[in-house]
């Protein structure tokens, strides 16, 4: 199974409720062909870069699915179907997306499991420690870095 | 007179990016000319890899309106 991910443009003007109520309809289509959902996210209203249908603004929401290949032509007919819908685009995980996602998964892990594995005991103390250096660092290095790299790039342009 | 030209090193090499995510409009600003046209590998300095995920992905920011199509002037 492959995952996918659809974005959808609704019309901005539409009420809070339609809007849920659409999102619920488009992650029915997904489960009832057999996939299965794995995010919901909206956006919210956005200015878009040009006019669809004469409108200046939209709402942004998309769907992370998994799912096989008769769902997104499923949803495409759905979407077409819909007038509330100025845009959609559904496209499948490439390799490069599924590495990046499996490398943010391991760097969570990484910092995730650091804490859990050795003890639960251990837990309180190993937390703050952690932290206390990233602030640091934070807080050091915008003092030092920014002066000096700054005016060499001007220097080279 | 010629210019010195200086070896340009693509970006995204140099951050180590997997993938270049379309829905981030203003990273993706960036390769794009004011017009909202598509800078050349020869002046960003992109590589031919990352070129080509970039094409696509501006090509699928534009489509969501996410960046413009042509910018107009008119304001």
């Amino acid at each position: 199974m492959a995952i996918y991910e659809t974005i959808f443009i609704l019309d901005s003007l539409l009420p809070p409720k339609e809007i849920d109520a659409a999102i619920e309809r488009f992650s029915n289509i997904i489960t009832q062909n057999g996939g299965k959902v794995r995010k919901v996210d909206k956006w919210g209203k956005r200015r878009l870069a040009y006019e669809i249908q004469k409108k200046q603004y939209g709402f942004y929401g998309s769907i992370e699915f998994e799912g096989v290949g008769n769902i997104p032509k499923e949803l495409e007919s759905e979407y077409n179907f819909n007038d509330k819908v100025l845009r959609y685009l559904t496209y499948r995980y490439d390799k490069r997306k599924l590495k990046a996602m499996a490398m943010e998964k391991e760097e969570q892990a990484v910092t995730s499991s650091a804490p859990t594995t050795p003890a639960p005991e251990a837990k309180p103390t190993p937390a703050p420690a952690v932290e206390e250096p990233v602030k640091e660092t934070v807080t050091e290095t915008p003092a030092e870095e920014p002066q000096a790299p700054e005016t060499k790039n001007e220097e080279q342009n | 007179m010629l210019k010195f030209r200086r070896k340009r090193v693509c970006s995204f090499c140099q951050e180590g990016v997997v993938y270049i995510d379309f829905k981030d409009e203003k990273k993706l600003l960036k390769y794009l000319t004011e017009q909202g046209k598509i800078i050349p590998r020869h002046t960003s300095g992109t590589c031919a890899k990352h070129q080509r995920q970039l094409a696509t992905a501006i090509k699928r920011a534009r489509h969501l309106a996410l960046i413009p199509f042509v910018a107009d002037f008119t304001r």
